[in-house]
Order: C-alpha cells, then structure tokens, then sequence
C-alpha cells in the first residue's frame, strides 16, 4: 500500500519503520529533514511537503505534538486536504495519532470530511518501548468503514486496537487513559512514599500488593522503575502535564467535577515547575520526597 | 476629556455613567444595538464600530466578558486600534487571561497606543455605588493620565506592575475570593448537616477571626438561600479556568484553587452558571443527599 507518514520524532519513526517493514512504501515529509535520515535504507519517498505527501498516499498517518501542528499538517499551507484537492484524489484517509483535545479531533475531523477526506483519530497508549515493540494500545474515533480499512495497518503498530466510537471518541479514551494513568501515577508515589517514611520497604510492599486487589500495572512497571530510582523517560513529565491539561480543559467545558485529576494535575505543575519536567511522571516520588522528613 | 465606552453590561452601564455625569463627552458601542438607552437620553453618543468610537475619544474603556471578545473589540475588522490616534489610551476592565493583556498592549504600542489592564472587583454593587477596587498593569505615566477618571469609578486604584500584572492581581482576587466562598459553604453545610442552624453559625463567625466580606455576603445569600446572582457563578468559573491555565503555563501548583474549580465545574453542570456563587452550597448538598 502507499502509505503517508508525517511526524517521525521517538513514537512516529519505529512506528513507520513497522509499516515499512510490512512491505508497505513509505511517503514521507518532516519539518526536520534530519528526522529523515533513518529512512535511508527502506522502501521510502521524501516529499517536500504534506500536499505532496496526500497525493502519493491512499493513508497518511500523523504523529505530531498538539493541535495546532495537526491542524497545520492537515488543513494548512501545502498540507495534506491541498495535496489531495491537487490531486483530485477522493476518499484520503487521514489516520491522527496524535494526543489532541476530543473536540480539536471533532473539528479537524468535520472540516476534513468536508472537503472529501475521511478521518480517524487514533491515539496510543505505550510510550516509546510500545511504539518500539509494536506492542502500542490504539484507541479509535470515527466511521466503521474506515477503520476496517486502516486497521491491519495498525496492528502492525499494536497489539490492541479498539474503535471506541465516533470521531472524536479515540481522544475521548486517551483522556481517560491520561486520568488513569496520572492518577495512579501520584497514588503509587505517595504509597511508597508513606511505607519509607513509615520504616518500610517499599520494595516489600510492592510485593505483597501485587497478589492483591491493588494490582496493577503502573504498581509492577512504574513500582520497580521507582524502587530502581531509574527516572529516565519513558513518558516524560511533563507530557503527562500538557495531556492532563486537555482533560482539565474539557472537564470545564462539560461541567464536569474531575477532583483527582485535578489534584494530579496540580502536582504535575510542581514537577514541571520544580525542574522534573524532562524525567519520567514516576519522579512524583522525588517531588513527594523533597516535601517528606526523610528526602 | 473625550472618552470612548464598550460594554453595556451590568459593570458597564452604570460605569459609564458615572463617567459621564462627571462631564466627559462619552462614545459608546455595544454588541446589541440600542442597548443602554438611558445612557443615550443622559447624553452619551452610540456609534456604529468601536474603531469610530476610537477616531472620537482620548481614552476608551472596555468592561466586556472574556480574553476573545476583548480581542475581537481591539485587535478585529473594525476594532478600536483601527481608529485610535497615536497618544491614546485604551483601559480594559475586563477580566481576562494575563498574556492576552500583554498581547493586546504590545499590538497597541507599535500604534503608539498606551494600553492599561485595569480589572475590577467589587460586582454590580460596586459599579454603582463608585467604590471598585481597581488593579491596573501599565506603564505609570499613563496611569497618570487616566486616574482622575479611575477615581471617578473605584474607591481604591493600586498600580501593581507592568502590562498584565492587573489581571494577575484579579486572578490571585477570584482564588482568594472564590476559595473563602467555597470555605463558607462548607461550613454553612457543616452546621446544617448537624442539625445547627447555619445562620446563627454565621452570626457568632462574623465577630471573631473567620469573619470576612465573604462570610458576611454571600454566607449571608446561602443562610437565607438566596441563590440569585449576585455575582454569576459562570463568571468565576470561566476566570478559574484563566488561573489555573496560568498555573499550567507557570508549572505552579494550586491545589486548593483546582479543587475549588472542580466544585465550580459540578455548579455549572448542575445548570446554575446564571445563579449566585453561593450555590457552591447546592453543589455540597446535592453530594450529601
């Protein structure tokens, strides 16, 4: 398949590079031209632009920081809904992979279809290692039919891949993932805080919790990385800020009451602000340990 | 002095007339056509777009609702920096995002525009009776300039900083206030909740340290269950989500603030943005059943 890839930081290149792999023939733009380079030795064509990348592609794949770099890519000067009405292409797939606000993919989504391209969005849970080991949960917004289209392309990128529902909905899942994830993030330094400051091991009380009903998977992975004092990123601080941010956002919009999520989002700000925004979320354990008896 | 006034709300209207009464020849624009008419029989002028209101004052003041519209007022199509002459000033009342206020002001300086941030508080009571607190952001030689007409308006004017510190003064106002609010409401559910009555709660409270302006007004709207605005609550709920959006900017922590923002976020979805503040205590009841 011809296949659009634009976005090629630490998530989108091991994920392009799977595509590839898969013997599908890479059409690729960067903003960066040195984000090219590990596309020199597979079956790719370097486009000089977004458009031109739309009239070469039957799919193209983004995986960019916000919103406003989407809507760029997708609706702006030389991006792709031009390349395609250049083209005189119908029925572009443009597949976001981005994390964005529900209602930026809504209306990115609208002015797309508007203009005779369909549109998912699909963000991912996973991280790096994920889009590494292709192992990336893909959580999906938008119409049935073209996500059948796109979905063995995704499962070259993940194990999981769900259509949660309209467009927007995929955004919608990724958010919930962010307050879970945050959540529990704050919930699992602060209990292995308490047990330190306690005169507990926490590497025991991890342990023992795991065979109970506190299992999970941020206690097994983000607990041993904490009881390993590794904070390299892995997802890093102040990402998790800028995705709870979102939430924040929407939950204002909706009228709705999100107290944890909000308490996380404020301990978030102190990382970034005290200077752990470039470490993995799990250094919530230092930012804890600096306000504790025992640092 | 020629004077320019955009925004005929419930700030707006009696504002301007007291701008007005004092002798200044006043420009008027409104979103709404005829709106304040009373303000036309007292002599102020309506005019078509603010750029023309700008061609025709001094000084223009906007007391409009949020970050866009002030936008959209000064910096759009037909907006006031279209018709401002070098030399003038323009003062925004308005609540709005700290780096909008900045934004604005640098946009009107290569115009050689002045440009003030001067939020207020003190509501519609306030307005009326000329005794706002004013905090104003800009530089102090148009401070100067402008202040006789301030005075004329507000019973106390701080000049705080430079462009946007006076909406990061109203910011820290709506936590402190928001948040006291919030306390009140707790502690007038405390009381009820154990069967004692929140207005004699209130009453022995006011003489001691927890008494506050707060505890008198809107504890005294929740003691009588009077729920109409007052001061609206969607008005504070959209300036928490201007702090703490500066907070996020910052990497500044505000616990209690997002909690608080929380608690505004159930008011609203429980429809009672156009209602009081004081509502905060609904959105405790409803959780106690």
């Amino acid at each position: 398949m011809q296949i659009g890839f634009i976005g090629l930081g630490l998530m989108g290149r091991p994920m392009a590079l799977h595509l590839a792999r898969a013997g599908h023939h890479l059409h690729l733009w960067a903003r960066r031209p040195a984000a090219l380079e590990p596309f020199k030795d597979v079956d790719a064509h370097l486009h000089v632009s977004a458009a031109e990348v739309a009239k070469h592609a039957e799919i193209v794949f983004v995986m960019v920081a916000d919103a406003p770099d989407v809507a760029q890519v997708a609706l702006g000067e030389d991006g792709l809904s031009q390349g395609a009405a250049l083209a005189g292409r119908a029925g572009l797939i443009v597949a976001d992979m981005s994390t964005i606000a529900p209602a930026a993919a809504r209306d990115i989504g609208a002015r797309l279809t508007a203009k005779g391209i369909e549109f998912l969005d699909a963000p991912v849970s996973g991280g790096e290692v994920g889009a590494i080991a292709a192992s990336l949960t893909i959580m999906v917004g938008g119409k049935q039919e073209v996500f059948e289209k796109a979905r063995p392309l995704f499962e070259k990128m993940g194990k999981s891949v769900t259509l949660i529902g309209d467009c927007g909905a995929g955004q919608v899942a990724k958010a919930c993932n962010q307050i879970l994830t945050g959540v529990g993030t704050v919930a699992l330094a602060e209990a292995f805080n308490f047990a330190r400051q306690s005169g507990v091991d926490p590497a025991r009380v991890r342990e023992a919790l795991l065979g109970g009903f506190a299992y999970s998977r941020i206690l097994e992975n983000h607990g041993q990385r904490m009881l390993d004092r590794n904070f390299k990123p892995g997802f890093k601080a102040w990402m998790h800020q800028k995705d709870l941010r979102i939430v924040m956002e929407e939950a204002h919009k909706l009228g709705l009451m999100l107290p944890s999520a909000a308490a996380t989002a404020q301990m978030f700000n102190a990382m970034v602000g005290s200077g752990l925004g470039d470490e993995d979320s799990i250094a919530m354990l230092k930012l804890l340990e600096r306000m504790s008896t025992q640092q | 002095m020629r004077l320019g006034f955009i925004g005929l709300g419930a700030m707006g209207v009696p504002m301007a007339r007291h701008l007005l009464r004092a002798g200044h020849a006043l420009s008027m624009w409104s979103r709404r056509p005829g709106a304040a008419p009373a303000l036309l029989e007292e002599g102020a002028v309506a005019w078509g777009s603010p750029a023309e209101v700008a061609r025709r004052a001094e000084v223009v003041f906007t007391v409009v609702t949020g970050s866009e519209d002030v936008s959209t007022v000064t910096l759009g199509e037909e907006g006031l920096i279209h018709g401002f002459a070098p030399g003038s000033i323009h003062v925004d009342m308005s609540t709005i995002a700290p780096g909008m206020a900045r934004h604005i002001a640098a946009r009107l300086a290569e115009r050689g525009v002045a440009m003030l941030d001067a939020p207020v508080s003190g509501g519609a009571v306030g307005a009326r009776d000329a005794s706002l607190a004013i905090m104003v952001g800009g530089a102090a030689d148009a401070l100067a300039r402008v202040r006789p007409l301030f005075d004329l308006l507000g019973k106390t004017v701080v000049h705080v900083g430079g462009n946007g510190a006076g909406q990061v003064a109203k910011a820290c106002n709506q936590m402190v206030m928001v948040a006291a609010i919030q306390a009140c409401a707790e502690a007038m559910r405390l009381a009820a909740a154990s069967g004692v009555d929140p207005a004699r709660v209130r009453q022995a409270l006011l003489g001691g340290s927890a008494g506050s302006r707060v505890l008198e007004a809107f504890g005294g709207r929740m003691a009588a269950r009077n729920f109409q605005a007052g001061v609206e609550a969607r008005l504070h709920h959209k300036d928490f989500a201007i702090l703490l959006d500066e907070a996020h900017r910052l990497g500044c922590p505000l616990p209690v603030a997002a909690q608080v923002g929380q608690q505004l976020n159930a008011l609203m979805g429980s429809g009672w943005g156009y209602h009081d503040s004081a509502s905060l205590l609904r959105v405790l009841e409803t959780a106690h059943g």
